[in-house]
């Protein structure tokens, strides 16, 4: 690891297993650092930054990456947006340049046509995808104070509303030296590697420091509830439990493992009573994230079969984690946890994409030497501390209930009947219209 | 805490596990033949104490007889329910315990059983394979609850509207032949199912005889086969394999299926028939179709339907082609009342390409990222096995990888326009809507129009 004179963090591992290399850049601003009536502003700037700078035009970007046999892409979440490419290992060196450049020179050219994409983002992945729908309702119902609130993508109409300027001023304050992490992994030579960022980087100036996001989440006192009526035929629903991230170590690892317990694998508990026992859910889940850079949701939730009452298939999850507050898991069960941990911890390793993200996330989380600690914190672990949570978070004053209430997906006055919806087959024979 | 690599001023991670310095980065694989007539394909890796074995058979859901469609894919499915000694909730146990994955699954040209574990559990997961494929429960109760299963989650996936588009498209493609179903079936194919049929299904098409075993890792080639012999000698026998599929023919006209749902976006899809595999212009159609939809931001689909008119998230071309002739599609979201301008864009970038030759500059563009980018499919243990599986089943050879920028090279200007002109047809083409109508006014009269314009 180096630490540039600007205060770029560097992160370098070589990596030979196979001729490629990824080269990722992390700025430490999300969906997080947004304000009211502004979301989405995190995300489109990350669309933007592939839209030209100084030097390249509109998606100059990627067509060099691709002409350099590389892959290249970019995600914003609630806490961080990663630009990488993965690439053949010979031309490494591409890619940093180009992510010097627009780090430095970002000149974004079609800021409206951009804007409609993102909308047409926000189209296909939440309004047309019930169980996203009803987690951005859910969650904005858990957070009420907090920027965890709004969605990452953005309310629509802030996406609307969001300017050319907002973008450019966004960009000046985060995407600064001091605000990012660069983390290298693949078949090369460290030393060169770590030279070029230096050359290509070690420059650039630092713009305005940006504000710490000072919210917090006050306690939740008491059960909350919101319905969604959403073009759907089949129910879901989800809840959320406010729990401690990262910072509270212990109950992190005891979390990370009662979510194991719940739902990983077909041994799992909510797999095996809701979807193979009961029959009551095509797919159950708990998921939670100890990574997220302000305390976050311990999430549960189901999709439903055909003619389940929601009812039915709560009070089950209802049993199962009262479940997991009476009673300690067995020895046996929790050794299973930690070895479902222990094999995906190395299977994750078989992707240097993979590798280097845990490295750039702990590195932003505060060092990424915590990658080391990882295992070994899950194998401290006990049946005592999964049920100490369990009593703790995953009670219902704790809880926000999200149900979604289908309301079909046929439109209003269409016939019905057919199981795709009405199908009318138009077959044009070439003359047949004029 | 391991062995020592170069640091170069930096700090590694101790818990990275150290990576053997080896320079070689060609794709070592080994083929050989398994008493029980099974092709062994092993790529050593010994990078990573982890061990990914696949397996192909021919019991792809094209083989699903007529009318049980979702037939090759419920048996694959049913194969893990418990096996050997071991009922359902104990097979799973089993696996879970030692954070191994093991599954079956059926897609149109091949069943794939399949396991990834630590390499101190691979020959326990492999012996929980092993029992799959020949000692499979098969109980009546737990089939019968698995098709309940399977219907439930094709009731849950016909809320996507992408799905439906997909299962649209695949039937008015290719009709009642083999690829012309979803793999999974429909609820209604499915719920005539019987346990019987499974276990046939099974007894029929399981076959060593006909197998590619594909194992990649930390595993010695002779010692991996030794245990395949031992533990998966069986099912004896071998799959005929079948030589010819009628393929898809798409008469005259604008094929248009509107399938009104309450959607925001509608979702499009816009095909021709195409071609298997083996087709020597399949390497054609590849670089044509990096330029038209297949290159991401590269290509001219997205420059103009995406960056340009901001009409769509993703859109893209794609030639599926497999054991026998597939199709070609074209696919994108756009919300509804976009959805006959977007057509109307992709049909002029389909027209264009027909029309004109494509610039030097685009061509190379393709080549290099086609053929720069292969290390990029074959950089972790999975992709590894199916590039493995690949080789064999379509009979690319084992040094594929040398001849495949000969492939690429080898295309010009002249025969990218030539695939163009023969597979991409605007006036016989299939188009697949799942839109709010009242919304979209999807106009069959505009896009037939458009389709003759050249």
């Amino acid at each position: 690891m180096q630490t540039l004179g600007n205060g770029l963090t560097v992160l370098v591992l070589e990596n030979h297993k196979a001729p490629v290399a990824t080269f990722n850049i992390f700025y430490k601003v999300g969906s997080r650092n947004e304000q009211f009536g502004r979301t989405g502003l995190s995300h489109l700037l990350e669309h933007m930054m592939f839209r030209g700078t100084k030097k390249l035009k509109p998606e100059e970007f990627s067509n060099i990456i691709q002409e350099n046999g590389g892959m290249d892409n970019a995600f914003t979440t609630a806490d961080f947006t990663d630009y990488f490419e993965v690439i053949n290992r010979d031309h490494l060196d591409v890619p940093i340049s180009l992510e010097a450049d627009r780090m430095a020179n970002f000149d974004p050219k079609g800021f409206d046509s951009e804007k409609a994409v993102v909308m047409e983002e926000r189209r296909m992945r939440t309004e047309d995808n019930p169980a996203d729908a009803l987690a951005e309702i859910a969650q904005a119902q858990a957070f009420l104070a907090h920027p965890y609130h709004w969605p990452v993508i953005g309310w629509m109409h802030d996406i609307e509303g969001l300017t050319l300027n907002d973008v450019l001023a966004y960009h000046s304050v985060y995407y600064s030296p001091q605000n990012a992490v660069i983390v290298a992994v693949g078949d090369f030579d460290a030393d060169k590697v770590l030279k070029q960022i230096g050359e290509d980087f070690g420059s650039i100036k630092n713009g305005p420091k940006p504000l710490p996001v000072t919210e917090i989440e006050p306690p939740q006192e008491g059960a909350r509830q919101v319905m969604l009526r959403h073009a759907a035929d089949v129910p879901a629903f989800a809840e959320a439990f406010h729990v401690p991230n990262f910072k509270d170590h212990n109950d992190a690892f005891a979390l990370e493992v009662a979510s194991e317990i719940l739902s990983d694998g077909k041994s799992s508990r909510l797999y095996k009573s809701l979807v193979i026992d009961k029959r009551l859910a095509v797919d159950a889940e708990a998921s939670y994230d100890m990574t997220s850079f302000d305390p976050g949701l311990f999430w549960v939730s189901a999709e439903l079969r055909p003619g389940v009452k929601t009812s039915d298939a709560l009070a089950e999850i209802d049993r199962q984690l009262q479940a997991l507050r009476d009673t300690p898991v067995s020895a046996d069960e929790l050794r299973k946890a930690k070895n479902l941990e222990q094999a995906d911890f190395v299977f994750s390793q078989d992707s240097i994409f993979r590798e280097a993200m845990l490295l750039g996330l702990y590195q932003m989380l505060g060092d990424y030497r915590m990658v080391d600690q990882y295992l070994p914190s899950i194998e401290k672990v006990t049946a005592a501390d999964i049920q100490r949570v369990a009593r703790q978070y995953l009670v219902e004053n704790n809880r926000t209930l999200g149900i979604l209430i289908p309301t079909g997906v046929l439109p209003k006055g269409a016939g019905g009947g057919h199981p795709g919806g009405a199908v009318q087959h138009v077959a044009l024979d070439e003359g047949a219209l004029r | 805490m391991r062995a020592a690599r170069s640091l170069a001023g930096l700090l590694v991670t101790a818990m990275f596990i150290a990576l053997a310095a080896t320079p070689s980065h060609a794709l070592q694989i080994k083929r050989v033949t398994l008493n029980n007539g099974a092709i062994l394909l092993v790529s050593e890796q010994h990078q990573l104490p982890m061990v990914t074995m696949s397996i192909a058979f021919d019991a792809g859901s094209r083989r699903d007889p007529a009318g049980k469609a979702g037939f090759a894919s419920l048996t694959a499915r049913c194969l893990t329910l418990g096996a050997g000694k071991l009922s359902a909730d104990q097979f799973n146990q089993q696996v879970d315990f030692m954070g191994s994955s093991l599954s079956v699954d059926a897609s149109e040209d091949f069943a794939e059983a399949s396991f990834t574990s630590l390499k101190k559990y691979e020959p326990e997961t492999l012996a929980l394979l092993a029992d799959v494929l020949q000692h499979p429960a098969l109980h009546d109760d737990d089939i019968l609850r698995k098709r309940a299963e399977v219907i439930a989650a094709i009731k849950a996936a016909e809320q996507q509207p992408g799905y439906v588009a997909g299962v649209a498209f695949r039937k008015q493609m290719f009709d009642d032949t083999p690829y012309g179903h979803d793999a999974d079936g429909t609820t209604d194919s499915v719920s005539k199912l019987t346990p019987a049929d499974v276990r046939d299904f099974y007894r029929e098409y399981y076959k060593m005889g006909s197998a590619v075993i594909a194992v990649v890792g930390d595993v010695d080639t002779d010692q991996i086969k030794a245990a395949l012999e031992k533990e998966l000698a069986g099912p004896a026998g071998k799959v005929t394999p079948e030589t010819e599929q009628t393929p898809p023919k798409v008469p005259p006209g604008v094929h248009l299926t509107i399938i009104d749902r309450n959607v925001a976006q509608a979702n499009l899809i816009m095909g021709f028939p195409g071609m298997a595999r083996s087709n020597p212009d399949y390497y054609r159609f590849q670089v044509m179709n990096y330029v038209l939809g297949g290159g991401g931001f590269a290509s001219r689909l997205m420059a103009v339907v995406r960056s340009r008119a901001g009409l769509a998230y993703s859109i893209s071309s794609q030639n599926e082609a497999g054991k026998f002739p597939g199709s070609i599609r074209i696919a994108l979201q756009t919300k509804n009342r976009s959805a006959n301008e977007a057509m109307k864009l992709i049909l002029q970038q389909v027209n264009e390409i027909r029309d004109h030759p494509v610039s030097d500059a685009e061509l190379a563009s393709a080549k290099k990222f086609l053929i720069g980018s292969f290390p990029l499919k074959i950089d972790r243990q999975s992709a590894i096995a199916g590039y493995m599986l690949d080789i064999e089943l379509y009979g690319l050879g084992l040094d594929y990888i040398d001849k495949y920028p000969g492939y690429i090279n080898a295309v010009t200007t002249q025969q990218v326009q030539e695939v163009a002109r023969k597979y991409l047809h605007p006036d016989a083409m299939i188009v697949v809507a799942v839109a709010n109508q009242a919304e979209a006014a999807i106009n069959a009269k505009a896009l037939q129009e458009e389709a003759k314009h050249n």
